[in-house]
């Protein structure tokens, strides 16, 4: 491939960037989580009196734990009860030495602490504000309440995602939110740029549906243009619009375990039944041709699984990518984190100590850029553990002061 | 050196007031399905993405559907999709002629964006090493199914194979059905996703230091990253998360047969939970539900919890979409109808919204709705400013135009197959 360069200096992109981030649950972390791995110094504002969680998902389950550690590592945490009129002064404060602000909260409540792009551009005019929702903070649903399960079903994703002959599965978690929180770095970098060329900040009216009805691909043109002549459905494993098999996941030897081959030109065809051995099935005329193939999918997919049952999933992929034939296996958790060869030796998984010590795994970034490599630089925060720095580094408040806001109950 | 895209040249900087984000950046669009979204995303903010197509045309120019016109490299509504506000240039890269050209027009640009398997550029002369040479700020974006390094880096893969390798597979379908991809290309647009964020981060340190850089993304990477629950229900559980169907990752989070449809019913909340429960009693169809042992909305994960779909799947199908929506929303339960792929223009938020683009100025006489801006950006926002390009429909414009090449020679490279 190429020569890479030494790291830059810092090995940091956004290492002049602060952000103030109010955003909870898994779209808004995960946004900001993308930030403070390139050295943004992203500082989380959290409230024991806030709703359920405080300002990320909740630690009260394994897999919660596991969520706030991940979207979490690189950031601060200062607890800071914006129910307070003096939470809401620190917080302005905080503003006007930051550049960028994130949100996800329902439309009410930045507005209700007054708080809203408007108020607080005032302290810094060049901010540039994410507002992170599931519809939007304008339009006839503006209000309505969604969780990405919601958006998935609104946005014809769950309609879609499934096989023809079974009812709708949808996608297993939320992607939605996932797509929600690459979107929204996208948004605050784009802004970020803007902001660079031109000393303008602005408002980012994200809403969590757009960002995935803009993933349905061609539907709104075909839907558009060809009306009750389009045809989008469940295709299962099979892609929309192509006439190819086999293309799907079949069952290997062992307990639930898979392989995922996709073949799409004559090529990997013959490839395929050579890598098999000539079985005779395969030379079935049905099969001869791709639209043969296609138009049998369901006789060729059992007859395919005759073979793949017969051998590992590990095995197949390795014989069949010997072969040329895109071929996975079906991975689960613990094959992404202990099996994969592969991802081992890239490191994707990172180990990172948490505010106690202890060791966490991590995702890592799916990029990997030669100058600014970044990283998090520490693992997800205590709630709570950077008062100090923050309010007094920072903020460069008095012991009085702090005293009497503990006092008013403004860090509960 | 030609353009200096994103300089921190103050002159640049009041041009721009006004401008999409990417204004002036010019991106050298090599990749194929994996990265064509990418493009896409840059060129909708703005910058100024050129094409590369082979003599002939882009294969993804076959892929349907296509507009009532009928079958032809025009009308197929995945390129016009995909390459939005793009030009197009044709030219065989293969061909030494051809990569000396790409090489020249490789000077003027911010951004190159590629997805052939590691190392292919690098035999024609034109890897980020070749290419940055006379133009340090370049940034190299590789889309690749495993990344440049590591064992699997010359393993092959399509969408579904990536979102296998990925994990996002194993957990989506139901348990009694194969695992499942996500419908459409959802891994290679996670990858474009990622890519996207990795060339703006790139951008914004050009911007401070001047420096460009070489960028490896992987698609498993891509896909492991964005399952939410895979990796982390593992790595702290020590048990894989499973497919659950219908059920959110096994959670109060589930799609129900309706009376015209699937709806979504969320049970995030003792309220929601309470409420569902007294919703069915009040129509006789509660059975045990409303008794004391079912308070805890978490019984829904356990041993009851095939008794508890019983009654409330009977009790769904009693309703329509509409009713069970309506009546969750005035509760603020974030509950929601599975529309249809034939309803998508009905909405009336994404209407009110702007986010369909009618482009009769673009497709005269066609009746064609955009898929509009993923998201709202109060002053450099997306635009749809032209549509996607015809098949080389900017050669003389690039060749002649931008590289001086005289229109003889143009002329011969197209009839030698270069162009």
């Amino acid at each position: 491939m190429s020569a890479v360069e030494k790291p830059s200096n810092s090995g940091f992109a956004l290492q002049d960037i602060r952000v103030l981030d109010f955003t909870w649950i898994h779209a808004g972390p995960s946004a900001t989580r993308i930030l403070a791995d390139q050295g943004a110094e992203v500082i989380k504002v959290e409230s024991n009196n806030a709703l359920a969680v405080v300002g990320g998902p909740s630690s009260a389950t394994a897999r919660g734990l596991g969520q706030r550690h991940n979207w979490n590592a690189g950031k601060r945490s200062i607890s800071l009860d914006m129910k307070t009129p003096q939470g809401v002064a620190i917080a302005k404060r905080l503003v006007a030495v930051s550049d960028v602000v994130a949100e996800n909260f329902s439309g009410r409540v930045m507005t209700g602490w007054g708080m809203d792009y408007e108020s607080i551009r005032r302290v810094k005019p060049d901010l540039v504000m994410l507002s992170m929702s599931g519809f939007g903070r304008t339009g006839p649903w503006k209000d309505r309440v969604s969780y990405g399960q919601t958006l998935q079903a609104w946005s014809g994703f769950t309609e879609l995602t499934g096989f023809p002959n079974t009812d709708p599965c949808g996608p297993a978690s939320a992607y939605s939110d996932a797509v929600g929180g690459m979107a929204g770095a996208q948004a605050v970098l784009l802004a970020l740029i803007h902001r660079a060329r031109t000393g303008q900040g602005q408002w980012i009216d994200l809403s969590q549906f757009e960002v995935l009805s803009s993933l349905l691909d061609t539907l709104v043109l075909d839907l558009s243009a060809n009306g009750a002549d389009s045809h989008n459905q469940r295709t299962g494993n099979r892609p929309p619009h192509a006439s190819v098999a086999p293309h799907g996941a079949y069952r290997c030897q062992g307990d639930d375990r898979w392989v995922a081959i996709s073949v799409l030109t004559e090529n990997e065809w013959e490839s395929l039944t050579g890598a098999m051995g000539h079985p005779p099935w395969a030379q079935d005329e049905r099969f001869a041709t791709a639209s043969g193939r296609s138009h049998h999918s369901e006789e060729l997919d059992a007859l395919l699984e005759t073979w793949t049952t017969e051998h590992s999933a590990e095995g197949v992929m390795h014989l069949l990518q010997d072969a040329g034939i895109p071929a996975g296996v079906v991975q689960t958790g613990a094959d992404l984190a202990e099996n994969d060869p592969h991802l081992k030796e890239r490191g994707f998984f990172r180990q990172i100590l948490d505010g106690q010590g202890i060791s966490r795994t991590i995702e890592g970034a799916p990029y990997k850029l030669s100058r600014t490599p970044g990283g998090p630089s520490r693992g997800a925060p205590e709630f709570g553990a950077d008062q100090t720095y923050v309010l007094r580094e920072i903020l460069g408040m008095s012991d009085e002061e702090l005293a009497d806001c503990a006092i008013a109950g403004v860090f509960e | 050196m030609g353009l200096s895209p994103l300089s921190q040249d103050p002159k640049d900087i009041n041009s721009s007031i006004g401008q999409q984000p990417l204004t002036g950046v010019r991106v050298l669009d090599l990749s194929g399905p994996m990265g064509v979204y990418c493009g896409k995303l840059m060129a909708d903010m703005g910058a100024d993405v050129i094409k590369i197509e082979p003599p002939g045309g882009d294969p993804m120019r076959e892929i349907g559907p296509f507009a009532p016109d009928g079958v032809h490299p025009e009308s197929s509504l995945h390129w016009l999709h995909f390459n939005t506000n793009k030009r197009s240039i044709t030219l065989d890269i293969a061909d030494p002629q051809g990569a000396g050209l790409l090489s020249r027009i490789s000077r003027q640009a911010g951004v190159v964006l590629e997805t052939f398997p590691p190392g292919y550029l690098d035999t024609l002369g034109l890897s980020y090493s070749h290419l940055s040479q006379g133009n340090p700020g370049l940034i190299y974006a590789s889309l690749t199914p495993f990344g440049q390094t590591g064992p699997y880096k010359n393993f092959k893969a399509t969408d579904l194979t990536g979102f296998a390798m990925g994990g996002y597979m194993y957990v989506t379908g139901r348990p009694d059905t194969p695992p499942t991809r996500l419908w459409g290309y959802q891994a290679y647009h996670t990858t474009s996703n990622r890519a996207f964020i990795a060339i703006l981060l790139a951008l914004y340190h050009r911007m401070t230091t001047g420096e460009g850089q070489y960028i490896d993304v992987s698609m498993q990477e891509a896909v492991a990253a964005t399952t939410e629950h895979v990796n982390t229900v593992y790595n702290y559980t020590g048990e894989p998360a499973v497919r659950c169907g219908f059920r959110h990752g096994g959670q109060f989070v589930a799609t129900w047969r309706c009376k015209d449809g699937f709806v979504s019913i969320t049970t995030n909340t003792q309220q929601a939970w309470d409420d569902l429960r007294d919703w069915m009693a009040r129509e006789g169809m509660a059975g045990d539900l409303s008794s004391e042992k079912f308070n805890d909305r978490f019984i829904l994960r356990g041993e009851l919890s095939e008794h508890i779909e019983g009654l409330i799947q009977a009790w769904a199908l009693t309703h329509t979409r509409q009713e069970i929506t309506e009546w969750g929303q005035s509760r603020h339960h974030p509950w929601g109808p599975a529309v249809r792929p034939d309803e998508i223009l009905d909405n009336e938020q994404l209407w009110e919204r702007g986010y369909f683009i009618e482009s009769e100025a673009l497709h005269p006489g066609e009746n064609m709705v955009y898929p509009g801006a993923p998201y709202n950006l109060s002053q450099s926002p997306w635009q749809l400013r032209h549509p996607a390009p015809q098949v080389g429909q900017h050669n003389q414009e690039i060749y002649c135009g931008d590289l001086g090449l005289p229109v003889e020679e143009l002329d011969a490279l197209s009839s030698q197959g270069v162009i």
